[in-house]
């Protein structure tokens, strides 16, 4: 009977949970979703990482390859996110070209990367005008179940501080770059940004961490990305319903203490490998 | 790997180790069912699969649909780190119009599609890493899939690859093997009938050894249809006990 309501009146069903606080899930109004993370599942990639929150799940692959630098930035490297909702991951999806959702997104990141400082680009130099890295950072969505962005943002962090990059040296006399495959250097990362994403029901009540369902019943999505000195890196709200100031600091002081559990999670996961070898 | 992402059921065969897990991922009431498949933990596959009454608004499918059976429409792709040089272009490229092609008909002749009429049957299946023998773990992956889905079929499909490296016949090879220069045959099998769906080998071989390589590759598909068995088996049992509760 409750199956048949939940087809019939899904926004009725989800406003009945809500009234007594929590969600069809079990879920209180503030809680996320239990989050699982795996990394260095992908041996032919230079750094990978798949995670798992709830039941979207996302992986990470790092290639990276050797490049001139761009002309206007002679002295960086750089990065391309790229994130992919393939149709396995969703019956939204259909096969082709990526849709607007998984461009938006990959906009996202590469918003986040740039904003947070996450990686010096400096670093990725090898030499000024000549020779760089570029790091191909390849998201793909396995399932979707709502909470994307976040999703994405632990997963390319873990896959981050998992990359294994081999020194390269330039050759004086060939002038060319030769990369020494035994010596391998993990990446500096700087910061640890972390998103946390909430939906508003009603124009009132905010969750946090929706489900596909539930992202599309809501009338307005928020993700906030923090860092780990609980400054914000970014803020996004693409239109919906208006959302108060207060209720904004709200959700900014949720997204603070997602940032810690997360962190933990990460330097857990990277601790554990690191014991393992 | 974690065993709190994947709980696999490990099962060895002979050739690899096979790593099984079904029904692991989404809650999609129209993604029927999916199979991830490990072949000696250096290839991930994902089938996932999902049945469809070909709809108005698919551009031009309603042409495609036919009136006495199911169409099965498979589309084959690679991630992009999945090999050591990263690749550019991950579908529409000969190689996986190929291969999406090959899944295809090998399905159709294990599939009942004459249950389904007007129907679209997807088959999608994401390689994360190869490392040889794409084609037969996309079919394994795929055959539990549908077994997952409930989609009726004649049988098991079990792909394994065989060939010759310096003169001894060798079954399930690895990237390095395939990519050596010696012949290298791909053999989908119905293992219970012992009928073969698809075999393809483009490489020269003397005809007295071509027996020796097809009895290697039906045996290892017999091997891989236990472990699938098996698998599906103890799916069936771990899930016919949440159900009771």
């Amino acid at each position: 009977m409750a199956a048949g309501f939940k087809t019939a009146e899904p926004l009725e069903y989800h406003r009945s949970f809500l009234k007594e606080n929590c969600r069809p899930d079990g879920r209180e109004l503030g809680e996320f979703r239990p989050t699982t993370l795996n990394i260095s599942s992908v041996s032919t990639a230079d750094g990978s990482a798949l995670v798992k929150i709830g039941n979207t799940t996302v992986i990470c692959g790092i290639k990276a390859e050797l490049t001139t630098p761009p002309s206007d930035a002679p002295n960086r490297g750089y990065i391309v996110p790229n994130v992919d909702l393939p149709p396995l991951c969703s019956s939204k999806f259909r096969p082709g070209p990526p849709g607007e959702q998984a461009q938006a997104a990959s906009q996202f990141i590469a918003d986040v990367i740039e904003s947070s400082d996450l990686i010096n680009m400096e670093e990725l130099c090898i030499e000024k005008s000549k020779l760089c890295w570029v790091l191909y950072c390849d998201i793909m969505c396995l399932d979707y179940d709502g909470n994307l962005l976040d999703a994405c943002i632990i997963v390319l962090l873990a896959a981050l501080k998992n990359a294994q990059l081999p020194e390269v040296t330039i050759n004086k006399e060939t002038d060319l770059a030769e990369a020494d495959i035994q010596k391998k250097q993990p990446l500096k990362i700087n910061r640890l940004p972390v998103g946390s994403s909430f939906a508003v029901f009603d124009d009132s009540i905010i969750i946090v961490d929706p489900t596909a369902e539930e992202e599309s019943l809501s009338t307005a999505l928020l993700t906030v990305v923090t860092d780990e000195e609980d400054r914000l890196c970014a803020v996004h709200k693409p239109g919906g319903t208006s959302l108060s100031g207060e209720k904004l600091q709200h959700c900014i002081n949720r997204a603070i203490t997602r940032n810690k559990e997360i962190s933990k999670l990460v330097d857990k996961v990277t601790e554990s490998t690191k014991t393992a070898k | 790997m974690s065993s709190e992402i994947w709980s696999p059921c490990i099962l060895r065969d002979q050739e690899r180790c096979l790593l099984v897990m079904m029904g692991e991922l989404s809650e999609d009431l129209r993604i029927l069912s999916t199979c991830k498949l490990l072949q000696h933990d250096s290839q991930l596959l994902e089938a996932v699969f999902r049945t469809h009454r070909l709809s108005y608004e698919t551009r031009g499918s309603r042409s495609k649909s036919l009136h006495d059976r199911a169409v099965i429409n498979c589309q084959y792709s690679m991630a992009t780190f999945s090999t050591a040089e990263r690749k550019r272009r991950p579908h529409g490229d000969r190689k996986s119009s190929e291969m999406s092609l090959h899944l295809k008909q090998t399905f159709e002749a294990a599939v009942l599609t004459e249950l389904y009429p007007r129907s679209q049957i997807d088959i999608y299946v994401k390689i994360l890493q190869a490392d040889g023998g794409n084609y037969s773990a996309c079919v394994n992956a795929a055959t539990l899939a549908l077994v997952d889905a409930g989609i009726p079929m004649r049988d098991y499909v079990c792909a394994c690859t065989a060939g010759f490296v310096e003169d001894t016949p060798l079954a399930d090879l690895c990237h390095a093997e395939e990519s050596g220069g010696g012949t290298s045959l791909a053999l989908a099998l119905l293992p219970r009938s012992g009928n073969i769906a698809l075999l393809q080998m483009d490489a020269r071989l003397h005809q007295d050894h071509l027996d020796a390589l097809i009895e290697a590759a039906m045996t290892a598909c017999k091997g891989v249809s236990k472990v699938l068995d098996g698998v599906v088996r103890q799916h069936l049992e771990e899930v016919s006990v949440l159900t009771r509760d």
